[in-house]
């Protein structure tokens, strides 16, 4: 007789995985311990009942059941944890002042993981009320940054999806131009056959042979350029998305006031101040004589636009602004056009 | 003989040359002197390794600069040829000098090879050799011994230490063999000698793998200087080559031997907390504080190296949340486990590492940084807790090996998973590959190291292809054709049998009865007319077994045994070489023999069919890759994606540089001759795909024969081959003796001297012209001023 894997047979009603073959297996977190389907069905239809495994006391739901991701249980209960203590200590490496501060801060989340999984029952109360300590007392910044990282998780998303969507348009556009290609070269053979009917000279059907032409890097570059261009586009629009909370928020204020074209903007300097009467000997001669002067435009306006101009661009950092946009390279494209391939669906086009 | 190439006088062992050998060191000085890359193509059996290491040796025995030159080839043997043909050279060049120069060659291979240990040696697996080595002979395992613990060591490897460590073998050239028995001799390891030597060679002699394996090139090729002049011989394979050093596979099988290993890992921690906490404190203390042994990463003994290049190694602290030994195996588990829960779909998955990544970190928790560190952080632990058997934890590294590239790598990568073996299988065997689709990652760092970096090899067609692939720059391309004294080789192409039906293997028509027959009477005919040896390749092991049962059933196989004794390739290496064992004694004996083979198997490429053994090659159909495979596909796609290679050319380019291989066997230098049929109505358009060499030896008459007409033609060939040829006709034409070279120099430079003179001239005349047009329109001006003041002067007189 073969040897019975837990896998094969459930250990409350010994149904074995000959018998019934789509025999499933369930646990519930409570007590991790697994039992088939059915069992689960003949002992909690009728409401919490106990877990049957001698020992185990735990009263289940049968709401609780579900199917284990991993093979080992061990493994299933720690991620289970760790999506508790993931949900808490959400700080990403950007919060932290130096990457050693940041690496402490895993260690101690590591740590306090591992008294939740594996400590004595002492430890793990006493992590158990850290966790929840921490919880209570950091309640905003967890929000916050939860939202964050949904935020982020959203972005990549939503980047892999505008690549993979990329790809895939660039891989039908090859498919076809191959196709058209094979259609052109076909189109020319019977051309040139016909003109050879016809009593041409073939010298005259070679002369008008159509040159098919390859597709050059340059085109390659373009129909890149052009996929970038539509990617962009869509993440763009992610951009604007996940922006638009924090939109809202100011507008309300800016409403109320009469129509302003500048949206709110106002022009007060911030980084310097213009006095009054300061003397700058070798202007005096434009200062002071009239006929340097033209209509509408007064000396003070000279001395405030030089200072203007000589603050404008401060605090404004330009590698900052670039990474708000997203580069999509064509190696990326690339890889998950091959990925597409690989798995061979022809898609759409047939 | 010696001779002069502009500047740099050449030693050439051997007393004539070729015209080609010439052509090729021009070119590779101009190379050097340029300090750039090089695809070189030579005729297979022209002495291009001689060549090369004459050219190199002179070059840096004649220059300051004294440039190391390391030499890469693909298999053990050529590495041995090399080597010997290295050592008549110094020998040559020590005669005619007078004097011993400073120089050490060496040649480097696995410890399998090297070893001198009298238990370690006897280990029949490479593995294992190196495990067993490392336990005898790694830094923890002496301090032990140090402290008075029993342990064992190995002689071989102590005495090293005894030595001067710049001085460990004398001046010259050293072939494996000679360095077992210098070992031997004197009590030393070969293998660490020539590790520790090799920064201290002239030149170095190694397989691909020491340079393009991360894996390996961390450790044993770090200290070579930039300057260095990199060869890469037998390059034809050099793509695949490269990929292969940053793919892994994951089995189950491996995943569940992990899972043993992790645990093994967690009872030594709880055994070590016992007894030794200061190591592992000592060792968490580091990491926190983000040391890193400075040699660490190269250290002979290290268990593994980092799988990734050194450009993409990060330099930080190792995360903290694996910083503690216990943390980091609960880590590895959990990616154990994960992956185990991958590899139960039953459906083709493919997936690019990003999305790998997000899902992993959605199901585990696991980031992608501590990930990156899985390697590294590995190695440590092995190290702390010094662990001898080290072959038990080949499995858990692979995985490491595998978290750490699938975490550093984002673009050129692709994860795919195949849950059955083929498509009609029913057991299921998930096989998990990340594969690197891009040939140029792996090589880019040594074109970013190395200023002169030559790929050369005898069948290396279309010679644009390489560069285009792997991504470099080069300054000389250049494909030597063969001269030769008589027409000694004969390529052709057969498209169809002799009752005119079209033959190919392409495969709607490859099982078709009359197919199979037309390539039988050829084989049979080809069989008849061929003296001695012969060799037949088909394309695949699968197509090879079929075609040879329908032969067996039509009879063709008794017809063929009338004239030769049969034997075939199999898959496995030592049925191979007892076959080939074989087919030489039936060779030498005048039984003759057919060799029936596959183009992409292990004959194809290092085998030589030298005279006898092989007088004609009769390549049947186009030697394609198996394009259902899934990695092929994506390979395929991103090409022409990234590098606007086209499927099919690629396809195509291939199979063709199999194809040329398979024919270069049969010619293994100027005195051998051999025949060369390409039996496929396809070939007829891949000519031009074909090395140069052989393509100017194809005639246009020989590119549409039917069997009847090729066999006629090649009896008239054999015939004429069979004639006595004596070395002297070939003298002057395609031998070149000292006089023939100087001949050809003088004709050089004052073809030179024409052209320049040619140019003068032209410059000259040019210069004149423009003088003269200048004079002239100067004259034409002065016309019209003098118009213009005669308008003036009659306004005036006007006025």
């Amino acid at each position: 007789m073969p040897v019975l894997t837990s896998d094969d047979m459930c250990p409350v009603c010994k149904m074995i995985r000959y018998l019934n073959k789509d025999m499933e297996f369930l646990i519930n977190p409570e007590c991790y311990h697994s039992m088939c389907s059915n069992c689960v069905n003949r002992l909690f239809n009728d409401g919490p009942n106990q877990c049957p495994y001698a020992g185990c006391h735990k009263t289940l739901r049968r709401k609780g059941f579900r199917s284990a991701f991993f093979g080992d249980l061990t493994v299933e209960r720690e991620v289970d944890i760790r999506r508790r203590v993931a949900a808490v200590f959400n700080r990403v490496e950007d919060d932290f002042e130096t990457l050693r501060d940041y690496n402490n801060y895993l260690q101690m989340v590591e740590d306090l993981t591992f008294d939740l999984v594996s400590g004595t029952d002492a430890r793990r109360h006493d992590a158990e009320a850290t966790l929840q300590q921490w919880e209570a007392s950091h309640k905003a910044e967890i929000e916050r940054n939860r939202k964050a990282g949904r935020d982020a998780d959203e972005m990549t998303r939503r980047r892999v999806n505008a690549e993979r969507e990329a790809a895939r348009q660039r891989r039908v556009d090859a498919l076809r131009e191959a196709e058209d290609e094979k259609v052109e070269r076909a189109r020319s053979r019977e051309a040139e056959l016909d003109s050879l009917a016809q009593g041409a000279a073939p010298g005259g059907g070679d002369g008008q042979r159509v040159q098919l032409k390859r597709p050059g890097p340059a085109a390659g570059s373009s129909l890149a350029s052009a996929s970038f261009s539509s990617a962009s586009g869509a993440l763009a629009d992610v951009g604007r998305l996940s922006i638009r909370g924090l939109k809202e928020k100011r507008k309300p204020a800016a409403a109320e006031g009469p129509y302003d074209p500048f949206g709110g903007m106002d022009f007060v300097p911030s980084r310097y101040r213009v006095r009054e009467g300061l003397d700058h000997p070798w202007l005096n001669k434009y200062r002071l004589d009239r006929s340097y002067a033209t209509g509408g435009y007064t000396f003070n306006e000279y001395t405030h636009r030089a200072m203007f101009e000589a603050f404008a661009g401060l605090g404004v950092f330009v590698d900052d602004e670039k990474e708000v946009g997203i580069g999509l390279s064509a190696r990326e494209v690339a890889t998950i056009g091959a990925g597409i391939a690989a798995v061979g669906d022809r898609m759409e086009l047939d | 003989m010696e001779f002069n190439i502009d500047d740099l006088p050449v030693l050439f062992p051997y007393p004539r040359i070729y015209p080609e050998q010439y052509a090729y060191m021009v070119d590779l000085k101009k190379t050097l002197d340029a300090g750039g890359n090089c695809v070189l193509e030579m005729p297979s059996g022209t002495g291009k390794t001689v060549t090369l290491l004459s050219l190199i040796v002179a070059y840096q025995q004649y220059y300051p600069t004294h440039r190391k030159l390391i030499y890469c080839s693909r298999t053990m043997s050529e590495i041995e040829k090399a080597l010997v043909e290295l050592k008549s050279l110094m020998k040559f060049r020590t005669e005619r000098l007078g004097r011993e120069e400073e120089f050490r060659g060496l040649g480097l291979t696995s410890r399998k090879n090297l070893c001198l240990h009298p238990s370690v040696k006897r280990e029949k697996s490479g593995s294992v050799v190196d495990a067993r080595c490392r336990s005898l002979t790694a830094g923890f395992i002496k301090e032990k011994k140090e402290r008075g613990e029993d342990v064992d060591l190995c002689i071989y490897h102590d005495n090293l230490d005894l030595l001067e460590p710049h001085n460990l073998v004398p001046n010259g050239v050293w072939t494996l063999d000679d360095l077992l028995q210098y070992g031997e001799k004197n009590k030393q390891c070969p293998y660490f000698t020539a590790r520790r030597m090799m920064q201290f060679c002239n030149v170095i002699i190694y397989s691909y793998h020491y340079l393009l394996d991360p894996k390996i090139a961390e450790r044993v090729s770090k200290d070579l200087s930039k300057d260095c002049i990199v060869v890469f011989d037998e390059a034809h394979n050099i793509d695949n080559v490269c990929i292969e050093s940053l793919s892994t596979d994951i089995t189950e099988d491996s995943l569940r031997r992990a899972t043993r290993g992790a645990q093994n890992l967690e009872t030594k921690i709880s055994e070590m907390r016992d007894s030794d906490q200061q190591k592992l404190q000592d060792e968490y203390e580091k990491l926190v504080e983000g040391l890193r042994g400075a040699d660490e990463g190269r250290q002979e003994d290290a268990f593994m190296a980092n799988p990734t290049l050194p450009d993409d190694l990060l330099t930080e602290a190792i995360p903290g949340n694996i910083r503690r030994a216990e943390h980091f195996v609960a880590f590895l588990r959990r990616f154990i486990e994960y992956l185990k829960t991958r590899m139960k779909v039953r459906q083709v998955i493919s997936e690019t590492p990003p999305s790998f990544l997000a899902h992993l970190k959605e199901y585990t928790f696991i980031e992608k940084k501590p990930l990156r560190f899985c390697a590294e952080r590995l190695t440590s632990l092995v190290r702390t807790l010094e662990l001898t058997n080290i072959e038990d934890y080949q499995p858990l590294q692979e995985v490491a090996t595998f978290a750490t590239l699938v975490a550093t790598y984002e673009k050129g990568f692709l994860l795919i998973l195949e849950p059955y073996e083929s498509d009609t299988a029913e057991v299921p065997n998930p096989v998990l590959h990340f594969t690197c689709l891009d040939a140029a990652i792996a090589i880019k760092p040594v074109f970013d190291r190395f200023s002169s970096v030559v790929i050369t090899s005898g069948t290396i067609s279309p010679l644009e292809m390489y560069p285009k692939m792997l991504d470099f720059p080069t300054v000389v391309q250049e494909s030597y054709a063969m001269t030769l004294g008589r027409r000694s080789f004969y390529p052709m192409i057969v498209t169809r049998g002799s009752d005119q039906a079209s033959i190919s293997t392409s495969f709607q028509v490859r099982n078709e009865p009359s197919v199979v027959r037309n390539y039988g009477n050829l084989l049979t005919e080809l069989s008849r007319i061929t003296p001695d040896g012969m060799v037949v390749f088909f394309p695949s092991y699968l197509y090879m077994e079929s075609i040879i049962s329908m032969w067996q059933g039509m009879g063709i196989l008794d017809e063929v045994w009338k004239y030769k004794l049969i034997l075939v390739e199999t898959p496995d290496a030592q049925e191979t070489s007892l076959a080939l064992e074989t087919y030489r004694t039936a060779c030498c004996n005048g039984r003759g023999a057919v060799m029936l083979c596959v183009a992409r198997g292990k004959v194809s490429e290092g085998i030589d069919f030298d005279h006898q053994y092989g007088r004609t090659v009769l390549c049947i159909g186009v030697p394609f890759q198996y394009t259902e495979s899934r990695i092929l596909k994506a390979r395929l796609e991103f090409l022409r994606e990234t590098y606007r290679i086209r499927e099919n050319d690629f396809l195509s380019f291939d199979a063709m540089r199999h194809a040329a291989q398979c024919l270069g066997r049969v010619l293994r230098g100027k005195d051998d001759y051999g025949l060369m049929v390409l039996a496929d109505r396809r070939f007829q358009k891949k000519r031009a795909q074909l090395p140069k060499w052989i393509n100017s030896a194809l005639n246009d008459v020989d590119t549409n024969l039917s069997t009847d007409v090729a066999v006629s033609t090649a009896r008239t060939f054999l015939r004429k081959m069979a004639q006595p040829f004596s070395a002297k006709d070939q003298e002057g034409h395609s031998t070149w003796s000292m006089a023939d070279l100087r001949a050809h120099q003088a004709q050089q430079a004052q073809d030179e001297i024409k052209e320049l003179q040619e140019r003068r001239e032209a410059e000259e005349r040019q210069n004149a012209q423009a003088a003269q047009k200048k004079s002239a329109t100067r004259a034409d001006s002065d016309y019209e001023m003098d118009d213009e003041d005669m308008a003036e002067l009659m306004a005036l007189d006007g006025n």
